[in-house]
């Protein structure tokens, strides 16, 4: 019973079945707020209001010519698109999407999570430069540089983002932040300034304008995924996805509050909270223009990372006199 | 430096209605002097050939059927029609030219020679001036009978 | 590590194919090598078997977005050959459509500029509002590209006064669209840092590489064929011309900007003070042996065409020179000491029409086959020798 338990929610829920089936429905809120934003209409004729087009899309990609180039070391190229998503699917399986009974909470629940969440996360960029460089094609190579140098400018901002809210909760388990927000809710204002930059570095993660360098189309053609075709962009662009759904998940249980109730209550929640979040991240993309990859890493030190500095102080400083 | 100069902007488009027309669902029609495909109006043709020889493209072809009984036929290839409208100005009939523009502009086919239209006709009459008024019969008498 | 990039000949920066060879070290360009001719069609061969009223429609196939003016330059030319002039109004309505153009190609390099920087939501907004010229001017000529509204001696249709009236109510809303591009492009932190500083092209460089348009403009050369040398009646229209100083794409972008304006204010003042009369003059098909250039200020510089006659209803040579041809050297110097990032960035600047530009440029030592590249004064040098050399033709007979 209890195998049988683990494989549904492995395979459907919030496994891989519904981390597919959601994603692509983030993608398809993210594509039509963007277009709506510049006064178009995005995906239509799919479905009722385009709903099925990024699924069309992935379907599309499937079923196209997978070439690998000769120089490229064939084993690495292939198997990367697989274990990229396996880890984002695995960063998943992490989100408190229903309410975590704090007492008996299993495996998927335990003291340390958010740090395992946060390093699954980082591996896809690792991984998105294995794949320029094993392509073996100039641009590639350009577009893997680039996304280790955006690395070098987001990562540490993000981090600190993320720790203050947990700091302010008093402790590192995702289900407890979450119901200690819920508990005070109150509390959540006092990480705004948290959230602006967690909100900045999960887009420049999430490689999206304005931090869409390492495969910036007018410049260097594809990026890391010149090379990449059929079922090997397919997955790429899943694991885009998927990465999309847990970095706003992630958001949502560490600074607005997480899911509770009920399990209709919290599946409700989750949605409602992580479309908030996308809707603000494609309000982001729709307003800026691309930056400079010299100009990314400047920029998120002069200013994400001082401003996350100041946001742990201000808990601190919460935590020691107030609380 | 205004950070995000166009947020008003943009948040004031999520309640307007998209500017995209959803063709081909939805169209819109063409003004009305719209340059579509040209045809011809077999029975005011004089056969001058000047829309053949003005043509930039050499769609306009015409060639003799019958000399005898003046048959004529014009092939007008759209398929190398530039939609230009030249020959439609180099016809001198009046009042009304034989060439003409439609506003046709979803030609697409899948082959090329579906696009070529043909007429066979005789050719008309160019138009001229009404004869001179019969001389008064006096006159013509006295020359008769001088 | 030196890399070599090839840009182009297909790239998703280029909307039309060309060869840029970079020699890269990390991000920054060492040296850039330009090859062209992948869109080469041979027009001005075609030019010389067709006869003055067909080249009209060729040479506004040069190009989509400054077909007008490559019609215009050409009708120019081919009206002083034939000897005759359009009328006022035809004049008019010519030049109407001129800077109908000028406004178009202005929104749509806005737009490209904007794409190019990443920046699509603005690359939306402008493309929307292009909608409105080409709307106008497809009420006005038929079509909203290659409008073919120049003939022999004037304009093919006229204005009624409805048409008159929409045109200067569509001239409002794109006044006050382009205001509202002014104020925001100056302001959007991530538009002007990628635009800043990028692409310096100093005064004394555009003069010795002898750019035009408003990558010359940007400079600070004021230089503008309108008030230059001014054709048919831009000596009795009030402009200014729009210059910068600050010598990057920046500029250029405040130049194309300031020329949209310019532009709006010469439309209206042609529509107010539209004069009546007929549109076109009768030309003869055939026109005297004789040669003449023909300049004009297209959106992107100054157009050359230089057109020789022969007595017959065909041109003998029609050369083309387009602005962006004369724009390259100047890129090249550009390119030298950019940022990769940079490269679409740069290269939209300069407004590139490639297939405007696509005439055979041989530079190619005939003898020793080697490739070099000739410096104006040589160029310079070698025309007036040849043209010592070539026997006059006086009296020549021509059958008419």
């Amino acid at each position: 019973m209890a195998v049988l338990n683990t494989i549904l929610y492995l395979v459907v829920f919030p496994g891989l079945l519904f981390l597919f089936v959601y994603s692509t429905f983030v993608e398809w809120f993210d594509r039509k707020v963007y277009a709506r934003l510049q006064n178009r209409m995005g995906p239509t004729h799919t479905g009722k209001s385009g709903v099925l087009q990024p699924i069309a899309d992935f379907v599309k990609l499937m079923a196209k010519e997978d070439i690998v180039p000769d120089l490229a070391d064939k084993k690495l190229f292939s198997a990367l698109p697989v274990i990229g998503l396996a880890v984002v699917i695995t960063a998943g399986l992490l989100l408190p999407v229903w309410n975590i009974d704090l007492a008996a909470p299993g495996p998927i629940s335990f003291p340390g999570d958010l740090i395992v969440i946060l390093y699954l996360l980082s591996l896809p960029t690792l991984i998105l430069f294995l794949a320029g460089w094993s392509s073996t094609n100039a641009f590639s190579i350009i577009g893997g540089t680039r996304v280790l140098t955006m690395l070098f400018g987001y990562e540490v901002p993000l981090f600190l983002a993320v720790l203050s809210p947990a700091l302010l909760a008093g402790s590192w388990r995702l289900a407890e932040i979450a119901a200690f927000y819920r508990a005070h809710p109150l509390l959540i204002l006092v990480n705004i300034i948290g959230f602006g930059v967690a909100l900045i570095a999960v887009q420049a993660k999430l490689e999206r304008t304005p931090f869409d360098i390492p495969h910036a189309e007018t410049e260097i053609v594809g990026g890391t995924f010149t090379e990449y075709s059929g079922k090997k962009l397919a997955f790429f662009r899943l694991m885009a996805d998927i990465e999309m759904v847990v970095a706003a998940g992630l958001l949502a249980t560490v600074f607005l509050g997480g899911f509770g109730g009920g399990f209709l209550s919290a599946f409700a929640q989750f949605i409602v909270k992580t479309l908030f979040v996308v809707f603000l991240l494609a309000v982001l993309r729709a307003v800026t223009g691309r930056v400079r990859v010299d100009q990314v890493v400047s920029f998120a030190w002069k200013w994400l990372a001082p401003l996350a500095v100041l946001q742990l102080l201000i808990v601190i400083l919460i935590k020691g006199f107030v609380l | 430096m205004k950070v995000a100069a166009f947020l008003p902007e943009l948040f004031r488009h999520l309640f307007k209605k998209p500017a995209t027309l959803d063709y081909p669902f939805k169209k819109i029609a063409v003004p009305k002097d719209f340059r579509g495909t040209p045809f011809l109006h077999p029975e005011i043709c004089i056969v001058c050939k000047a829309c053949e020889r003005d043509c930039p493209a050499e769609a306009i072809e015409i060639t003799p059927v019958n000399e005898a009984e003046k048959r004529f036929r014009m092939v007008i290839h759209n398929d190398r029609c530039v939609h230009c409208a030249q020959c439609v100005d180099s016809c001198p009939t009046t009042p009304v030219k034989a060439m003409e523009m439609d506003h046709l502009h979803e030609i697409a086919a899948f082959d090329r020679h579906d696009l070529k239209k043909e007429w066979e006709y005789v050719r008309a009459l160019p138009k001229r001036p009404a004869p001179a008024a019969p001389k008064p019969a006096a006159e013509t008498a006295e020359k008769a009978g001088a | 590590m030196k890399f070599n990039i090839p840009i182009g000949p297909q790239h998703p920066a280029l909307k039309e194919p060309i060869s840029i060879r970079l020699t890269v070290e990390g991000e920054v360009i060492q040296d850039a090598d330009l090859r062209l001719g992948y869109n080469h069609r041979g027009v001005e061969k075609l030019a010389e078997e067709k006869s003055w009223i067909q080249n009209i429609y060729l040479t506004e196939r040069i190009c989509g977005i400054c077909s007008h003016s490559h019609s215009t330059c050409f009708v120019q030319g081919a009206e002083k050959l034939l000897e005759i002039e359009p009328p006022r109004r035809g004049l008019y309505l010519r030049y109407l459509v001129s800077e109908l153009e000028r406004i178009h190609s202005h929104l749509l390099w806005l737009g490209v500029a904007g794409h190019e920087a990443g920046f699509d939501t603005f690359f939306m907004y402008t493309w929307r509002d292009r909608e409105v010229v080409m709307d106008l001017l497809e009420m006005i000529s038929g079509n909203r590209v290659h409008y073919a509204i120049n003939t022999l001696g004037g304009v093919r249709r006229d204005l009624d006064e409805d048409l008159r009236k929409k045109i200067l109510e569509g001239l409002v809303v794109l006044k006050k669209r382009s205001e509202y591009y002014f104020k925001i492009g100056a302001s959007e932190p991530t538009f002007v840092g990628r635009l800043a500083g990028v692409g310096r092209l100093t005064l004394q460089q555009a003069k010795d590489f002898c750019a035009v348009g408003p990558m010359a403009r940007a400079s600070g050369l004021a230089r503008d064929i309108r008030k230059d040398d001014p054709y048919a009646f831009y000596n009795e229209v009030e402009f200014d011309v729009a210059t910068a100083d600050t010598c990057d794409v920046l500029g250029r972008t405040v130049v194309r900007i300031k020329e949209l304006f310019e532009s709006y204010k010469i439309c209206e003042q042609i529509l107010r003070k539209l004069p009546d009369g007929p549109v076109a003059v009768k030309a003869p098909r055939k026109a005297k042996p004789n040669e003449v250039v023909s300049r004009y200020e297209a959106p992107r510089g100054e157009n050359i065409h230089y057109i020789i006659s022969n007595g017959t209803e065909k041109p003998e040579r029609l050369k083309v020179r387009a602005p962006t041809l004369a724009n390259y050297p100047a890129t090249i110097e550009i390119l030298k000491h950019g940022f990769i990032a940079d490269i679409p960035l740069i290269f939209a600047a300069i407004d590139p029409c490639i297939c405007c530009a696509e005439r055979s440029v041989e530079m190619i030592d005939a003898r020793s086959g080697e490739e070099r590249t000739l410096r104006f004064s040589d160029l310079r040098r070698m025309a007036n020798e040849r043209r010592r050399t070539l026997p006059l033709q006086r009296n020549v007979a021509w059958p008419f």
